[in-house]
């Protein structure tokens, strides 16, 4: 055998082992499918135990994987969900309302994450502290800051601007901070009133000099924040695997809701916010949003929530919120 | 150390002038610069923030290195080639004003939510001023060096490797320059609509979360990332330009 052959023949072999070890590794991830999920911050507690803490869950990794990629905000999410990019992600109602209508994106509502109750957290309007405005008729004239033109939120402002006999169009000026920069432009005075959410309405509180004007609850008492959304074709080609996703959303709900500092101990580690900030508000009665049990899905506030943006010409059609509801596959799934 | 003085001075006014509009403003989303330092220690020792980093970084090289191949050869033929220059420069010129982080969704939706789409991104921000100061510097070359080299008998290509490239290599370098931060930047850009990892994870959440400090903190790294790329480029350059009669130091051309 010559030089040339016995390494022809070594290199034979090795070919033959790396194509052996290279077939056989990814043949245990081809068994397992795998979701591809869009998620966002903060608040989504249910997944952020199953990105955290995988071995409490039955199916997760065993019978199928999650790909998770972080966005920022729901509608780039809703635009990845049209292109066929993503099968599950976190969507608003709104986003929802003109993803199908806009994009013609066909999907089911799946689990919810989080929303607002009477005696829970919700967004609201503040004013400085000292500000003449008292009143949404006091707002005539004035600027209003908003988290994102086109906000969902912007439904409730709306609702309550012409409750107080305002035109919501023509009385304020509506312009776009963000959550992060809200309470700075009320407190530079860029705005005259300005939206808070958590986590930085517990700090702009923890600081005073600013009141409540009025809470997205007073307008509408219960409301869908954001929920889980999967595609309709990506459910109805599989709905097994669909079926196992949503159980382990309403279990990681379940597991949120029983154990509190563990749900504020994964929340640090997804968000990389420290515990002690965290537990401030987090799951605090009346400091934070409300959670479902099993995150059920109220599809009567769906119901509500899609005819007040109808109303506030925020959708150019009435919606059936039911349309988006499957019969089988939706939380809580046990 | 009296080289370096000079940087020191202006980064001590920096942070001078930091401090006075924390003071000045008293504004939440604007720490001092005490607070973001301090909060460098905890960001720079968390294992899964380094792995973001160096995620970010492999994406910004494969993007820099394949806006450097493409935009010196496309700059190179815009420059040697006058029915180049005709065709495609208006194309540039359209091209360069479109701010490239504006593509993201659209590119997501053709290239998926992966480091494909993110790639491009930074290829796209980072080729323009490498194809501009490429062409300018392929343009500079004298003709009458170039025929003088033809008449010795030189062929297309030991014209362009021995007296085009060579000759252009200052203005090229100038266009790397350039291009090095604006790939910086885009990288960062890249990652605000989607992201599994990077360095986007450490401002954007930081941001999402009000936590200032660690916002301001990610900011200081990116910052000291283009500080010491810009210093690797600089020795890289002075090897590369020995022989030119140029100043140490070239400014950066902002296009």
């Amino acid at each position: 055998m010559t030089i040339r052959s016995t390494r022809l023949h070594k290199g034979a072999i090795l070919a033959a082992a790396l194509a052996s070890l290279v077939h056989a590794m990814p043949a245990q991830a081809e068994d397992i499918p795998t979701i591809r999920v869009g998620w966002t911050m903060p608040g989504e507690d249910s997944k952020y135990w199953m990105m955290k803490r995988p071995e409490k869950f039955e199916a997760l990794g065993k019978t199928y994987n999650v790909e998770w990629v972080q966005f920022q905000g729901t509608a780039p999410m809703v635009q990845a969900m049209i292109a066929g990019a993503l099968d599950c992600s976190t969507q608003g109602a709104l986003s929802l309302a003109n993803g199908h209508l806009q994009g013609g994106l066909n999907s089911y509502v799946v689990a919810s994450h989080l929303g607002t109750a009477p005696d829970s957290f919700s967004p609201y309007w503040a004013v400085a502290e000292d500000s003449e405005v008292k009143t949404g008729a006091d707002l005539k004239g004035k600027t209003v800051g908003i988290n994102v033109l086109g906000s969902g939120l912007y439904g409730q402002l709306y609702l309550y601007l012409k409750a107080a006999g305002l035109d919501p169009q023509k009385d304020i000026k509506l312009v776009e901070t963000g959550f992060p920069g809200s309470e700075d432009a009320l407190r530079a005075a860029r705005v005259d009133a300005a939206v808070m959410n958590q986590p930085f309405a517990a700090k702009a509180e923890a600081k005073g000099g600013i009141r409540k004007l009025f809470t997205i609850n007073d307008v509408t008492p219960n409301s869908l924040q954001i929920f889980e959304v999967c595609r309709k074709d990506f459910v109805d080609e599989n709905p097994e695997l669909a079926a196992n996703y949503v159980r382990d959303l309403t279990r990681g709900m379940d597991m949120a809701l029983a154990d509190r500092a563990e749900s504020i101990k994964v929340a640090s580690e997804v968000t990389k916010a420290p515990a002690e900030v965290l537990d401030g508000f987090y799951m605090k009665d009346g400091q934070d949003f409300e959670r479902a049990p099993g995150a059920a899905v109220d599809f009567k506030v769906l119901q509500a929530m899609l005819d007040l943006y109808h109303d506030a010409g925020m959708i150019p059609a009435k919606l059936d919120a039911e349309s988006f509801h499957h019969a089988q596959i939706a939380a809580p799934l046990n | 150390m009296s080289r370096h003085l000079p940087s020191i001075c202006a980064g001590l006014v920096l942070l001078l002038m930091w401090q006075l509009a924390h003071l000045s403003f008293g504004l939440s989303g604007l720490p001092g610069p005490m607070a973001a330092f301090a909060a460098l220690p905890e960001l720079i020792s968390d294992a899964d923030a380094l792995y973001d980093i160096g995620q970010s970084l492999q994406r910004m090289a494969a993007g820099y290195l394949l806006a450097a191949a493409f935009g010196i050869s496309f700059g190179l033929l815009m420059g040697t080639s006058p029915l180049a220059e005709r065709l495609l420069n208006p194309l540039i010129m359209m091209i360069y004003p479109i701010p490239k982080a504006a593509l993201m969704p659209i590119l997501m939706i053709w290239l998926g939510i992966g480091d494909m789409s993110k790639i491009l991104v930074i290829f796209l921000g980072s080729s323009l001023p490498i194809i501009y100061h490429s062409w300018q510097g392929g343009r500079s070359v004298s003709q009458i060096v170039v025929w003088s080299a033809a008449a010795m008998g030189m062929n297309r290509a030991q014209r362009l490797f021995r007296i085009v490239l060579p000759a252009a290599l200052p203005e090229i370098f100038i266009g790397l320059r350039t291009g090095l931060i604006l790939a910086l930047i885009t990288m960062v850009v890249s990652e605000i609509v989607a992201r599994s990892n990077g360095i986007g994870n450490l401002l954007f959440n930081s941001m999402d979360m009000a936590l200032y400090d660690r916002m301001f903190a990610a900011i200081i790294i990116i910052a000291a990332m283009g500080y010491a790329l810009d210093l690797i480029f600089e020795a890289i350059r002075r090897r590369f330009l020995r022989w030119s009669d140029q100043q140490d130091q070239i400014q950066v051309a902002v296009g």
